[in-house]
């Protein structure tokens, strides 16, 4: 494939980079030796989970109750945080594999990366079904296991789909992140020494990069990308039917899952951006991680921003043009009841905030993409409060209205649950290549044409 | 014979006494105390439950009960459908008795006061003090609650013989009433209400659903009265500053300014009497009063009045009142006008009766009054309390507590420790009501008997106060008692009284099987002509009728009235009771103050406000609830809160508004005026949840609790017709019950569509119809569901986050109410149970098969089964599922209080949903007694807890299946709707049937 040719598709051969040992050089200096500033931050990880684990354990050891949670609001900010979470684990998979399918060759600086956080999102987000049930120690019996006593789980729950849907969904991109790293497993490995070496050793598999395992490989890649695409799609969808399944006015529609994939990808994209314009800087990837990508990425943010949009137009409008008093009722409280305020960060986040990304000078701006990308953040995790809380707080018998207030607990386990994915991510940043070496060399200008190209 | 032991004797004994040591080591003291035998154990099987009818001890309207013991521990009250009094309905306060008998603050032992508080002391040394004192220590005072028959009989002969006085105080006592009628009919007596005759009723503020008189037995007279029947329906207004309980249930309110009755009912009968009526001796005085006279100074609209004159002269009305609650200066000329209004309109003898029977358990405050002075003089020695509380029922200007305090020896007769005991000298645990003996006549022909339950708790050693008499009487030497026990006394007294009148009533028989007969049925009626008085009497004492003056110069009536919960407060110390949210206010474990939502408004205020509430006498820092139930210039706070002594569940919770009045008394009975002084409010600026259930009373377009004009009934289907809606009705109605005969009859269950396990058809299909038009909303079913279903109470904190955990609520929705303007009064009840949808959408969420449904149609949860997910309770549109956050079983429930558990129901632990299970445990039973008696269960077999109390009879449950059942029939009746189903489809089993309005309504388009 010509240079020409990649460059109109999108991938910039970075002029700065001239030649491959560059690319090994640049990433694998990130794995080494950690500055001050890391283990900072990994002491406010570690902290973090500690909050995290103490507060579950209390919560355990106490009842459920020590949540705000109540009736009529059964769900909460657990909830919220799970799909949070799950929508955060979206936008790794869709950048590594869809784009990958579609030969958007922007994606290579950014996958490794992005990818990483979809398993440790995953891994954050599997956590909260458990923190939010009420016996945690019955909680496998949701898994269908065979039994003496032939129970099985109701296939009819959406709650079970979910089970299915997530462990799958963990397993595939477990898998395609752990192969995608492989040959750059091997490139530390033959940089690295002592421990750290018989530790990639082990774990790159005896990656030799040979033509035939570099066959081998891209087939399995490719695969692998094609089996996770559809599950990009599916796995939000299933968890919209926990929503959509339900007769909960404001949950009870066909939109939810289109709408939810679009929100997970809009909030998987800006935590990209969050997380990669500190590890361009801090780690010395500028070369790699140009403006070029982060305009690309604002530009998936602003797509899935205007269908997030017009999906909230259109639940509104069909509340109205429903006449039923108990769906208007709902929407009506959603933008003028009690919660009021947490629908309009949504609104405001979500829906006005990155209508800047039409000007080509803010998408082009890192410091603005990191803000705006920062508010996605926090407007994606209301758009779940809003309707999770507002809906239940809000339902048909006019009398059970109710209101929920989250407590400290869950404040803490919230906090914590980033915590925890932070303690994963920065042990990422210091073990594995966070940049895809092998892929980059792909978009360096070649000195020759190299292997294994697509 | 050998000497010494042979081997085979040896062996004998050694097998002998070691199988006895192996069964005396496993039947501990414990394990015997756990089964408190009251019958022979022969007649008890393990599992089985043993009935005993008895009367109610909680107030002085002496309902019928019977309780239900398993093992020997009573495990539930319900109501006596054999008592002429209560006919089967109960009360929260009387489910409640159980947590009265298995309080864990009642008194273990007798206690002496020493110098560090009190010390135990044993029965003997208690009793040995008990006659000394009596016997030495200068005159005695008994001040004491109305008691029973045949005990008052003892605690006055009793009096008499040691030398003393006794003095009733009883703040739900009417004695302005009584002394009306006493002016009246020359009759000190209480009247004879008949309700159920009447066409047209009014109640001058008389709280008779809730406090007053016999609530269970007004209650059920109401329901027949005011339920639509045949096309038709009584009539019932409520006149007063406040809407309590009674007054949401009326179709009118004339928001008469406090203290304006007897102006308006004098009105009312001189208006009749201009039309003919008779007043008798009175006809000239109400001549002089004028509608518009009274409509100006009641602040209301004189057409108003004038509607009401011309209804009172159609037919059979009745004037009930003005209640305890709106007593002032001038009660008992206001009790006299409402009685002469009664005479104008031709009620006596009609609904209204005066028998010539004068009733002697009678309180008066003017005695208590008397006793202070008394007791301040040093004229008693001894003082004995008993069944009354007046340190906290009284205001603190009276000077009970420093007059009582002073007094050399002072006893009480205590279950639990009061503020008045807890300044005793000598306190003697007293048996609770279901532990003893006693007797009521509660009504004209009835002798109802009480008896125990249960053999007395083990862990409180406690003696009736009528068994503590009788040997106080022995000790100090008067042996003209006749009797050692009271049972022994009581038997007495019952022979005695069939030796005396039995032949002449033609009730004869052995005295034993007699007796027998009465024990097993709770009560029993023999024929009494009683004398009736027909005619006013020309009144002997002058009484003033004008309007009373109020004291103090705040903007607002202060309105002081008796909780529908705790009465005068007596029942605040049982959680039951304070988790029952207040049947107006919905507000459970807390103090509020009533204000209208425009004098809210115009202090810049909002529900949940703190305000100071001040009066001359005493100030109160009070949550605002803004009720429309009350007029702009009044507030009303309820009685029951502030306990300092009380127990755990009552002290500190909430205020006592006795501790803001004066001493106000009205001089012609002596009655303690509620109303008697104006307040002042002061916004704290401060603002505090309330713990209240109430998301919203406004219905928002739902019509979950649609009316019916009484003019359109019958035209029911004409008006389906013209429904937009037709098609999704025809859908909705293919579940459950059928009103198109020719489709979807009984027999084509299961339904096309819903065979996922809904149904089997060779099951019943149980269902409940509920009939909206009799509910009162006095909330008796929330209590007896509490207390056969073991749920628990969660306390005040976790009641705020909503976390009660009733199984059935009550909902009230208000549709008019306007306290500027008398007209029309639309206020809804909604009893909220699971529906037990046929199509219940809890069910296909829940993920491991938890929420499923019975072959019975029952929507049932598997306790053991529920992970927690809380979908179902997302999911459930009647928002009927409860989930335990915590342990509240094993938590908030303190020994003994377990002991009430129902063992046929499950006790729920931590992170599991629980509902409403249309008591499947009594399904079950009559189940399988019908299976073991090879029949079909009958209708009306199966009564869950809700249905056995309910005194208005407003729930029936049956198979709906059957088309002769009666919930079929009800749920065929064409008021018969189900909630929400309209609009989703859940085709529930619960049928609920309209409310009957008076006005026309607009029934909405769902």
């Amino acid at each position: 494939m010509a240079t020409a040719d990649l460059t109109r598709r999108g991938a910039l051969p970075n002029p700065d980079v001239r030649k491959y040992e560059d690319v090994n050089k640049a990433v694998l200096k990130v794995l080494s030796r950690p500055g001050k500033g890391w283990w900072t931050l990994f002491s406010i990880a570690v902290a973090g989970v500690g909050v995290f684990l103490v507060s579950w354990f209390y919560q355990i050891y106490k009842g459920i109750g020590v949540s705000g949670l109540n009736a009529p609001v059964g769900w909460g900010v657990y909830i919220t945080t799970f799909v949070f979470w799950v929508g955060i684990a979206h936008s790794g998979t869709l950048i590594s594999a869809i784009l990958f399918l579609f030969r958007a060759p922007w994606r290579q600086a950014i996958y490794r990366a992005s990818e990483a956080m979809t398993v440790f999102a995953v891994m954050t987000a599997g956590l909260f079904p458990l923190i939010h049930v009420g016996r945690v120690w019955h909680a496998y019996w949701l898994v269908p296991y065979p039994n003496s006593r032939f129970l099985w789980p109701n296939f009819r729950s959406p709650l079970v789909w979910d089970v299915f849907a997530i462990t799958t969904y963990f397993t595939v991109s477990a898998v395609f992140f752990y192969l995608g790293t492989i040959p750059d497993l091997a490139a530390a490995r033959d940089h690295a020494r002592g421990l750290r070496q018989k530790f990639y050793r082990v774990i790159s598999l005896g990656w030799r990069g040979t033509d035939r395992e570099w066959h081998h490989f891209s087939k399995a890649y490719i695969y692998l990308a094609a089996l996770a695409t559809p599950l990009v799609l599916s796995v939000h969808s299933v968890v919209s039917w926990d929503f959509a399944m339900a007769i909960v006015p404001g949950w009870h529609t066909t939109i939810f899952a289109p709408y939810f994939v679009a929100g997970a990808i809009f909030s998987g994209v800006a935590l990209v951006i969050t997380l990669a314009v500190p590890m361009r800087k801090f780690f010395g990837l500028e070369e790699y991680l140009t403006v070029k990508h982060f305009e690309a990425m604002a530009k998936l943010c602003l797509l899935t921003s205007m269908i997030v949009l017009y999906a909230y137009m259109t639940e509104y409008f069909l509340a109205w043009y429903s006449g039923e008093p108990p769906e208007r009722g709902s929407f009506w409280n959603r933008v003028f009841g009690h919660y009021w305020w947490a629908n309009w960060i949504m609104l405001t986040c979500n829906g006005l905030v990155p209508l800047m990304l039409w000007f080509k000078r803010v998408r082009r701006s890192i410091a603005a993409l990191f803000v705006i990308s920062i508010f996605i953040n926090i407007g994606m995790w209301f758009e779940r409060f809003v309707i999770i809380v507002t809906s239940l707080s809000h339902e048909y018998e006019p009398w059970a209205w109710g209101l929920y207030r989250p407590s400290v607990v869950e404040m803490g386990i919230l906090l914590g649950s980033f915590a925890w994915f932070g303690f994963w991510f920065l042990l990422f940043t210091r073990l594995l290549p966070p940049v895809a070496i092998a892929e980059m060399k792909e978009v360096v200008p070649p000195p020759r044409r190299g292997k294994g190209a697509s | 014979m050998s000497d010494g032991l042979r081997r085979r004797d040896f062996l004998k004994v050694v097998g002998v006494g070691g199988a006895g040591a192996t069964v005396a080591g496993c039947s501990t003291d414990k394990v015997e105390r756990l089964i408190p035998y009251v019958v022979p154990p022969e007649e008890i099987t393990p599992g089985v439950a043993t009935w005993y009818a008895s009367t109610c001890g909680e107030c002085a309207s002496g309902c019928g009960i019977r309780v239900r013991t398993r093992e020997g521990r009573a495990v539930m009250i319900e109501g006596n459908p054999d008592h002429p009094v209560s006919r089967g309905g109960l009360c929260s306060r009387g489910v409640s008795a159980l947590q009265g008998l298995y309080n864990p603050d009642r008194v273990a032992t007798p206690l002496r006061a020493g110098a560090d508080g009190f010390e135990a002391i044993t029965w003997d040394e208690a009793l040995a003090l008990l006659a000394e004192r009596m016997g030495t220590g200068g005159r005695s005072l008994f001040l004491t609650g109305r008691k029973g028959t045949t005990e008052a009989t003892l605690l006055n002969s009793f009096v008499e013989a040691v030398g003393g006085d006794r003095v009733i105080h009883d703040p739900l006592d009417d004695p302005a009433l009584r002394r009306a009628v006493e002016i009246a009919f020359g009759v000190a007596a209480l009247p004879r209400y008949d309700i159920a005759a009447a066409d047209f009723l009014v109640s001058f503020g008389a709280d008779f659903l809730e406090t007053w008189v016999s609530p269970v037995r007004f209650a059920a007279d109401f329901a027949e009265m005011h339920a639509v029947d045949h096309g038709e329906k009584g009539t019932f207004v409520f006149v007063g500053p406040r809407l309590s309980l009674t007054g949401q249930n009326a179709d009118e309110w004339i928001p008469a300014r406090a203290g304006a009755e007897a102006n308006i009912a004098l009105a009312l009968a001189g208006e009749l009497v201009r039309r003919g009526g008779d007043a008798g001796p009175y006809s000239e005085m109400v001549s002089r009063y004028t509608l518009e006279d009274a409509a100006q100074q009641a602040g209301i609209e004189a057409e108003a009045l004038a509607g009401l004159a011309d209804r009172f002269a159609e037919g059979s009305a009745l004037a009930l009142g003005p209640g305890f609650a709106n007593h002032h200066g001038g009660a008992t000329a206001a009790n006299l006008a409402v009685l002469i209004l009664n005479v104008a309109a031709g009620s006596l003898g009609r609904t209204l009766h005066i028998d010539a029977v004068p009733e002697t358990e009678a309180s008066s405050y003017r005695a208590v009054a008397d006793a202070i002075t008394a007791m301040n003089s040093g004229t008693y020695g001894v003082v004995a309390v008993s069944g009354t509380n007046p340190v906290y029922s009284l205001p603190p200007v009276s000077g009970f507590r420093d007059a009582f305090t002073a007094v050399p020896f002072k006893v009480a007769f205590a279950t639990t420790l009061d503020e008045t005991a807890a300044l005793a000298d000598l306190v003697l645990p007293d048996a609770h009501p279901l532990e003893s003996w006693g007797d009521s006549d509660a009504a004209p022909g009835t002798y109802a008997v009480r008896q125990p339950v249960t053999r007395p708790l083990p862990m409180y050693d406690s003696r009736p106060m009528a068994d503590v008499l009788l040997e106080t009487g022995r000790n100090l030497g008067h042996d003209g008692f006749g009797a050692a026990t009271f049972h022994e006394y009581l038997r007495a007294a019952n022979a005695a009284w069939l030796e005396e009148f039995g032949a002449g009533m033609g009730i004869t028989g052995d005295p034993d099987t007699l007796w027998r007969e009465l024990l097993r049925n709770g009560s029993s009626s023999y024929p009494v002509e009683l004398s009736q008085v027909t005619a006013l009497q020309a009144p002997t004492t002058a009484v003033d009728f004008g309007a009373p003056s109020l004291r103090g110069d705040g903007d607002f009536t202060l309105l002081v009235h008796p909780s529908p919960r705790f009465g005068d407060g007596t029942h605040s110390n049982r959680p039951w009771l304070q988790e029952l949210p207040d049947p107006v206010s919905k507000v459970m474990w807390q103090s509020w103050v009533e204000m209208n939502p425009a004098t809210a408004e115009r202090l810049g205020l909002r529900t949940g406000h703190m305000v100071n509430v001040a009066t001359e006498h005493g100030t109160a820092e009070l949550r605002v609830w803004a009720y429309p139930g009350i007029r702009e210039d009044a507030v009303a706070i309820a009685m029951g809160g502030g306990h300092t002594e009380y127990g755990r569940f009552a002290n500190g919770n909430g205020v006592n508004p006795m501790a803001m009045l004066p001493v106000a008394v009205d001089g012609t009975s002596g009655t303690l005026a509620l109303v008697s002084t104006r307040a002042t409010i002061d916004a704290t600026g401060a603002w505090r949840r309330l713990a209240t259930t109430e998301g919203s009373s406004d219905q928002d377009d739902r019509n979950v609790t649609p009316a019916v004009a009484l003019s359109a009934l019958g035209h029911a289907a004409a008006a389906e017709e013209h429904d937009a809606h037709g098609q999704i009705r025809e859908l909705n109605e293919a579940g459950g019950f059928q009103r198109v005969e020719t489709e979807g009859r009984a027999e084509d269950f299961p339904l096309p569509g819903s065979d996922f396990g809904e149904y089997a058809e060779d099951h019943p299909r149980w269902a409940m119809a509920i009939d909206l038009d009799k509910c009162t909303g006095c909330g008796a079913c929330v209590t007896a569901c509490q207390a056969e279903n073991n749920i628990p109470w969660v306390g005040e904190n976790q009641a705020l986050m909503g976390r009660e955990m009733h199984w059935l609520r009550l909902e009230r929705y208000y549709e008019t109410v306007d306290a500027s303007h008398a007209g029309t009064l639309d206020i809804r009840f909604l009893p909220m149970l699971c529906q037990h949808c046929n199509n219940a959408p809890c069910e296909p969420v829940c993920p491991v098969f938890a929420a499923y449904h019975t072959p019975d149609g029952l929507n049932a949860q598997a306790y053991n089964r529920c992970v927690g997910t809380r979908y179902c309770a997302n999911n459930c549109p009647y928002k009927v599922r409860v989930f335990n956050w915590y342990r509240y079983t094993s938590e908030n429930i303190p020994e003994p209080m377990n002991w009430q558990f129902n063992p046929d129901v499950t006790v729920r632990d931590n992170g599991v949903m629980e509902k409403c299970t249309f008591c499947v445990q009594r399904i079950r039973e009559a189940g399988n007694r019908a299976a073991l008696e090879g029949r079909e269960v009958r209708d009306g077999e199966v009564r869950p807890a809700c249905q056995t109390v309910c005194p208005a009879e407003v729930i029936a449950f049956g198979n709906v299946k059957d088309p002769d059942s009666r919930v079929a029939a009800l749920a065929r009746d064409e008021r018969s709707y189900r909630v929400l189903d309209a609009f989703i489809n859940t085709q529930p089993a619960v049928h609920y049937l309209k409310k009957v309005t008076h006005h026309d309504v607009d029934e909405g388009g769902h």
